[in-house]
């Protein structure tokens, strides 16, 4: 982005009754075009979004970041350079570069990473998104070595700030910019701008402030990756046609040039490993297929993809009931095949899925794609429950199967599911999956509402409020927690805002025993849903409507007694988790 | 193809949002409050890309209005150092 477009995209206003996000942005060196850039990489990310930036104190960044009020921000951005853990390692001061003023350099810059680190950590107590950049710039020539040389006071002074980046990153609320990223997108060589900074305090050229605005922006956007990915098989997952090559002819070795292919397997088998769904589609012989899979040295292990859908009919179908077993909808998934004409025909029938062609043999671009697939699925960080989804999606087919294979009622399976529910209404542990399934959940969802960290931590603060979140398990394992409710209490009737349960834990008679706890626990009379009908809550319209006789509108209330009436038997062992 | 005082016109509106093209091309540091020490690192700034031209320190004190820099980008093209003509493909490849 140049310059004169970012401060075109700034002049065009945000339409009226836009959210605001409010964005501290906080460094050492005077924030000019950064704090442009900035501004407007987030606007053009969410053009129906105000930006409001504020900065700090020139030449403070720690005192910034101490100072920062998070009640006037939902972001926190801190971009460190060198000249902020030492003035000596910039070039706006006359400190000396001998050689005896090392060590001096070196217990500075400890002194003002401890206190960078405290700050930081306070900042991000307060539960806003904290956005941090490393230093990007080059030290200046101060070692006695020649600058192609990395000598070891040069390599212990890095090893200080890698060491404080680990340290900081294993916060909650923390996001790190990843310096490969920085390289891939500003090359080392043209980001110092010596003029600039001598004259107005702003060491960047434009590129690089751009560069660097544009990866802070994508830090700050609430992640929400993607769901599953479903792979073809042959000449992707690995090489060769299995119906011609047969079982042992196909490969994804470095010895018959095909190891790409193993690196894909990797790389699906760690998404897997980070409760990503993989299926596989793939027009091939079945009972090949499953001797395929039996091969020891495939790399992801065939535990890992369910369901594969193996047989000759068109992708689009398979694609069709892998999506039905995962019961997520299309937009959450990547489909990857090496037929352009599988991709055009998965694509029609799927507008909503990424359909990636696995490109032959140009093995760079399939390393492209192994990058663009982790940012695609990439998590800041790993649940329980994500371990939990695959086997949990097993034992719902188990479920189906039970219900509609063997003539047995719903109630007959549920009896006999020996299954437990735990609810929890600690609002003080700022419950990370909890906000996750209310930013991720689109079928079962009261409204679609999606909340920032900052509107998640002011509901939750508000003392009417309560949070309701919901553990489930039965005989066929854990689905961990599985469902969210926000609301307020207010004279003798609740009104709920948010409602989200996961898809996994449908058709087990778990909302009707989260509203039935909901009218014990506070003994209300009524509750009051903020309901919103979307495009794609249909399956909670469906059991509103189910209880209320009539398809639900906004603010739609069910009373107790009416309740009663209309709830199925259930099983549940219910439990309330106590706090200390 | 763009001329230079569309483009210069362009730089200025970009950096001071609230003036009209006459304005801009009567606009001066001296009878324009809003051209402060920010706004003239940033209009530089904005020049040097548009133009491709890269301006030193001691020339800043000459760009001090609309007309200004318009002498001082067209003595740069006569010595072959600035690129005062662009078409709109071109910008939309960048």
């Amino acid at each position: 982005m140049n310059l004169i477009d970012a401060l075109q995209i700034l002049k065009q206003p945000a339409p009226r009754d836009a959210a605001v996000l409010r964005v501290f942005l906080a460094c050492g060196f005077t924030p000019l075009h950064l704090q442009t850039f900035l501004a407007a990489q987030l606007r053009q990310q969410a053009p129906q979004q105000n930006v409001e930036l504020k900065t700090g104190l020139f030449g403070d960044l720690a005192g910034n970041i101490e100072r920062w009020d998070a009640s006037t921000s939902d972001v926190l951005v801190a971009v460190i350079e060198w000249q902020d853990l030492d003035l000596r390692l910039g070039v706006r001061n006359s400190g000396m570069w001998r050689v005896e003023s090392l060590p001096d350099v070196f217990q500075s810059v400890r002194l003002a990473l401890a206190r960078l680190e405290r700050a930081l950590k306070q900042a991000s107590s307060s539960g806003r998104t904290v956005c941090i950049s490393m230093p990007t710039l080059p030290l200046p020539p101060l070692f006695s070595e020649a600058t192609y040389q990395a000598g070891n006071a040069e390599l212990q002074l890095r090893n200080l700030v890698s060491s404080f980046a680990a340290s900081i990153s294993s916060v909650r609320s923390v996001r790190v910019v990843g310096s490969q990223s920085v390289d891939e997108r500003s090359p080392a060589s043209a980001r110092f701008d010596i003029q600039s900074e001598l004259l107005a305090g702003f060491p960047y050229q434009l590129p690089h402030a751009s560069a660097l605005a544009g990866l802070l922006a994508e830090l700050i956007k609430t992640q929400c990756p993607k769901k599953g990915l479903i792979t073809d098989l042959d000449d992707t997952l690995w090489a060769g046609i299995l119906g011609e090559v047969g079982i042992e002819g196909v490969s994804w070795h470095l010895d018959q040039h095909t190891q790409f292919h193993g690196l894909y397997q990797r790389l699906l088998d760690s998404l897997a490993s980070a409760g990503i769904l993989i299926g596989a589609a793939s027009k091939n012989d079945p009972a090949l297929v499953a001797q395929a899979f039996e091969r020891k040295d495939l790399i992801v292990s065939k535990e890992s993809i369910f369901p594969i859908e193996a047989h000759w009919s068109q992708k689009s179908e398979s694609v069709g009931r892998i999506l039905k077993t995962w019961n997520i909808g299309p937009e959450a998934v990547v489909f990857i095949d090496d037929n352009v004409m599988e991709l055009a025909e998965v694509q029609a029938a799927f507008p909503e899925v990424e359909c990636l062609l696995f490109p032959g043999d140009d093995t760079q671009a399939i390393w492209n794609l192994l990058k663009r697939l982790r940012d695609i699925f990439g998590k800041s960080a790993i649940s329980k429950e994500d371990s939990l989804r695959l086997q949990s999606i097993r034992a719902a087919g188990v479920l189906q199967e039970s219900v509609n294979g063997h003539g047995r009622s719903l109630d007959d399976f549920l009896r006999g599911a020996g299954a437990s529910i735990e609810f929890d209404f600690d609002k003080q542990s700022r419950d990370s999956r909890a906000f996750e399934l209310i930013n991720k959940t689109n079928q079962f969802n009261l409204n679609g509402r999606r909340l920032t960290e900052s509107s998640w931590t002011a509901y939750l603060n508000d003392p009417t409020s309560f949070l309701m979140t919901v553990s489930y398990e039965d005989k066929y394992g854990p689905l961990g927690k599985i469902a969210v409710l926000l609301g307020k209490i207010q004279r003798d009737a609740l009104h709920i805002d948010s409602w989200v349960m996961s898809c996994r834990a449908f058709s087990r008679r778990i909302e009707h025993q989260c509203l039935n706890q909901l009218l014990e626990r506070f003994e209300c009379e009524g509750i009051l849903f903020n309901f919103a009908a979307t495009p794609r809550n249909g399956p909670l319209q469906e059991f509103l409507a189910g209880l209320l006789g009539f398809a639900p509108t906004a603010g739609v209330c069910l009373s107790r007694r009416f309740f009663q009436e209309k709830c199925p038997p259930l099983f549940h062992r219910v439990k309330e988790s106590v706090h200390a | 193809m763009l001329d230079l005082e569309t483009r210069l016109m362009r730089c200025f509106s970009s950096v001071f949002a609230e003036l009209s093209p006459e304005e801009i091309r009567a606009a001066s540091a001296e009878s324009l409050s809003a051209w402060d020490s920010l706004a003239a690192v940033t209009l530089i700034a904005v020049l040097q890309q548009e133009f491709e031209v890269q301006i030193s320190l001691a020339d800043y004190p000459k760009l001090k209005s609309f007309d200004a820099v318009e002498r001082y980008l067209r003595s740069r093209n006569g010595a072959g150092q600035a690129k005062l003509h662009s078409t709109a493909a071109g910008r939309e490849a960048q």
